[in-house]
């Protein structure tokens, strides 16, 4: 019965996914007005708090908030250090930490709900016979040079600004600057039937410089999905800030080192974000920084037991031959599917010109 | 494939028992935006512009300000009643002190939160009694410290007649401008269908709505906020807040009860935002990123040549 349900793990995956979006935009019809506000304010997903019917909201809002209102105001005022400073910032980690304990950095791959549209926007992309663009030799060019601007917006944006904000040498317009430029904000508030967020502010320069980055965003998003996996995943600081402790969650993606690994570079060609590791790379190493944990290196790689999803040191799910087979008799690894009927059509007339 | 869907559900059953484990938590403070929550002036529930002001209710009211430098801590006064006290009902903490009496002094009445580190939602109000009038002043005042959500301290009746809003405004968001909001009228405890209940706003709007079968009444907010006078170079402030004040009244056994809810409401975000601005910018990112669209088709038409 559940293997007729769920014959593979991306179905699996699509449910959560479907069933997670549903609870980080529109959870509080579930869980209650208040609840919705108090679940968490430390999800490790792009749960936007500006959604007003969401159920939950991410760590990065309070990140901000109390390196903004706690860090910078007490190291201004230089007193209260332990209970203004760092117990505030201790208890949001501790608290982020707990949810991502349970999954790690799946919340990335299985829960996030920008994550989950930009993985829609692909496939409407693959249905409409758009190839898929890559960061490697001979694209986009090497996905190693765009991994530090994730870092870059983390550091930047979540830390740096709003303590400065908060230490007074920027203004109060740069006090939660991540939050603006985010586009899960829009996308989100959006889906709620709500434009507000979109609407960029007018009467403070900041707000509208960095409103008018994250339409930007959203609209690159958009149309850039539809060609280039998860492209906001790419540079997204929330990536960063799980994998800092992607080594100490019991999820994990496994790659021992096997005979049998045929280097083949299937497993990085189905890879969403085109990491190179998972096929050149064994142990440590292959469970890169940019991983969602969504699995698909393991669903395409065609040797058994070579990838493997775990959580300590319980296999959830393996790579096999098998499965490999069934797997890519339906969808190529990069994604690829059979265009929409008159997609097909459309191409026919042109392929018969030439 | 079995393991790891047994997996998944225990990993999200586990998730949602964490969550609900996290219910107190991450409550920063009220405020219209996530950083925003700062204590200010005025940016609290059942605060407003700063007192001093011009009348501009005969109804009674409770005015509340932040205390500085204490989270757990706010200043209330009463107008348009002789109360003695305030009562301060909270929804966590030990059941003793879920209910607490705070006297009236020249300064007001300083109320306190459940306990230091529990916050959210305390109802607040004032009571004036004689043998023909009850005269009752509420209002909500939010802790800038998590705490249980007030579900169940709303619903718990606590006097006569009164107004209970369904829901407040949840954290990050506060009433505004031009829109619809519930309220229930209940009589001891009982929804009261067909009850007048009148609101005015300080900046002059009177409006009046009529409650459902379910005591439910629904007011659009008045599209009437003015902003504070500003100085020289200074913005508009969008956290800036209005006061309104809700009255209903009731005779019953030759006594008339008069409940007032007073909180604040703020101006329309559209006001000081610009869709179109909005939409051009996100024009101008799908537009960045067509290339990706174009190139591709290009490459994959010149492999299918070769």
């Amino acid at each position: 019965m559940l293997e007729t349900l769920f014959p593979t793990l991306s179905r699996v995956r699509f449910v959560v996914q479907l069933a997670m979006l549903f609870l980080t935009v529109y959870g509080s019809v579930v869980v209650g007005t208040y609840a919705a506000d108090k679940i968490t304010g430390a999800l490790p997903a792009l749960s936007c708090a500006y959604d007003q019917a969401n159920g939950a909201y991410c760590v990065l809002v309070p990140t901000q908030h109390q390196v903004h209102h706690r860090i910078g105001m007490a190291m201004v005022q230089a007193q209260q250090l332990t209970t203004q400073m760092v117990l505030p910032l201790l208890m949001v980690l501790l608290t982020f930490f707990a949810f991502f304990f349970v999954i790690g950095k799946a919340f990335c791959g299985w829960v996030c709900p920008l994550g989950t549209l930009q993985e829609w926007v692909g496939k409407i992309g693959r249905r409409f016979g758009f190839g898929v663009r890559r960061f490697e030799k001979g694209d986009l060019g090497e996905v190693k040079r765009i991994r530090p601007v994730k870092w870059v917006v983390l550091l930047g944006f979540v830390f740096l600004l709003p303590l400065l904000t908060g230490l007074g040498v920027t203004p109060h317009s740069l006090g939660n600057p991540y939050c603006d430029i985010c586009p899960s904000r829009i996308a989100t508030t959006l889906l709620t039937g709500n434009t507000e967020e979109l609407a960029l502010r007018i009467n403070d320069g900041w707000k509208f410089g960095l409103g008018a980055t994250a339409n930007v965003l959203i609209g690159f998003m958009l149309v850039g999905g539809l060609a280039l996996r998860l492209p906001f995943c790419r540079i997204c600081p929330l990536l960063a800030f799980n994998s800092v402790f992607q080594r100490l969650s019991p999820m994990r993606l496994s790659k021992p080192t096997r005979a049998s690994c045929g280097s083949c570079h299937i497993c990085t060609d189905a890879c969403p974000m085109d990491i190179p590791e998972i096929s050149s790379a064994e142990g440590r190493k292959a469970y890169n920084e940019d991983c969602t944990l969504c699995g698909r290196c393991v669903e395409y790689c065609p040797q058994d037991k070579v990838i493997e999803l775990k959580w300590g040191p319980l296999a959830l799910f393996g790579s096999s031959r098998a499965y490999y087979k069934a797997k890519v008799a339906r969808e190529l690894p990069d994604g690829t599917v059979k265009p929409l009927k008159f997609v097909r059509n459309a191409a026919k007339p042109a392929t018969a010109d030439a | 494939m079995r393991t790891l869907i047994v997996m998944t559900s225990f990993a999200l059953s586990c998730a949602a028992d964490l969550a609900l484990a996290q219910h107190n938590h991450g409550a920063p403070a009220a405020g219209t935006r996530p950083a925003d929550a700062a204590p200010a002036p005025g940016g609290r529930p059942g605060g407003g512009r700063p007192s001093g002001m011009r009348e501009w209710t005969r109804q009674p009211l409770l005015l509340g300000r932040p205390v500085k430098d204490d989270r757990a801590a706010a200043l209330i006064t009463a107008r348009g009643l002789t109360a003695g006290g305030i009562t301060v009902y909270a929804a966590d903490g030990p059941a003793e002190a879920r209910k607490r009496e705070f006297a009236i002094d020249a300064e007001g009445a300083r109320i306190e939160a459940v306990a230091p580190k529990t916050g959210n939602y305390h109802w607040v109000l004032a009571r004036e009694e004689s043998p023909e009038l009850v005269k009752v002043a509420s209002t909500a005042w939010y802790f800038g410290n998590p705490g249980d959500g007030p579900t169940d301290m709303l619903a718990t009746p606590k006097h006569e007649l009164e107004i209970v809003p369904s829901p407040l405004p949840r954290e990050h968001r506060s009433y505004r401008e031009a829109e619809k909001w519930k309220f229930l009228v209940r009589y001891h405890g009982q929804a009261l269908a067909g009850q007048a209940l009148a609101m005015e706003t300080e900046f002059g709007s009177r409006t009046q709505a009529v409650t459902d079968a379910n005591g439910i009444a629904t007011l659009v907010f008045p599209r009437d906020f003015k902003q504070p006078p500003k100085g020289d170079g200074e913005s508009e402030d969008p956290r800036a807040r209005g006061r309104f004040v809700l009255v209903t009244e009731k005779e019953d056994g030759g006594k008339r009860y008069l409940t007032a809810f007073n909180y604040s409401y703020t101006q329309d975000p559209e006001r000081s935002r610009s869709l179109g601005w909005g939409a051009a910018f996100g024009i101008l990112g799908m537009v960045a990123a067509t290339p990706l669209l174009r190139r591709r088709q290009q490459a994959q038409g010149d492999k299918d040549h070769a």
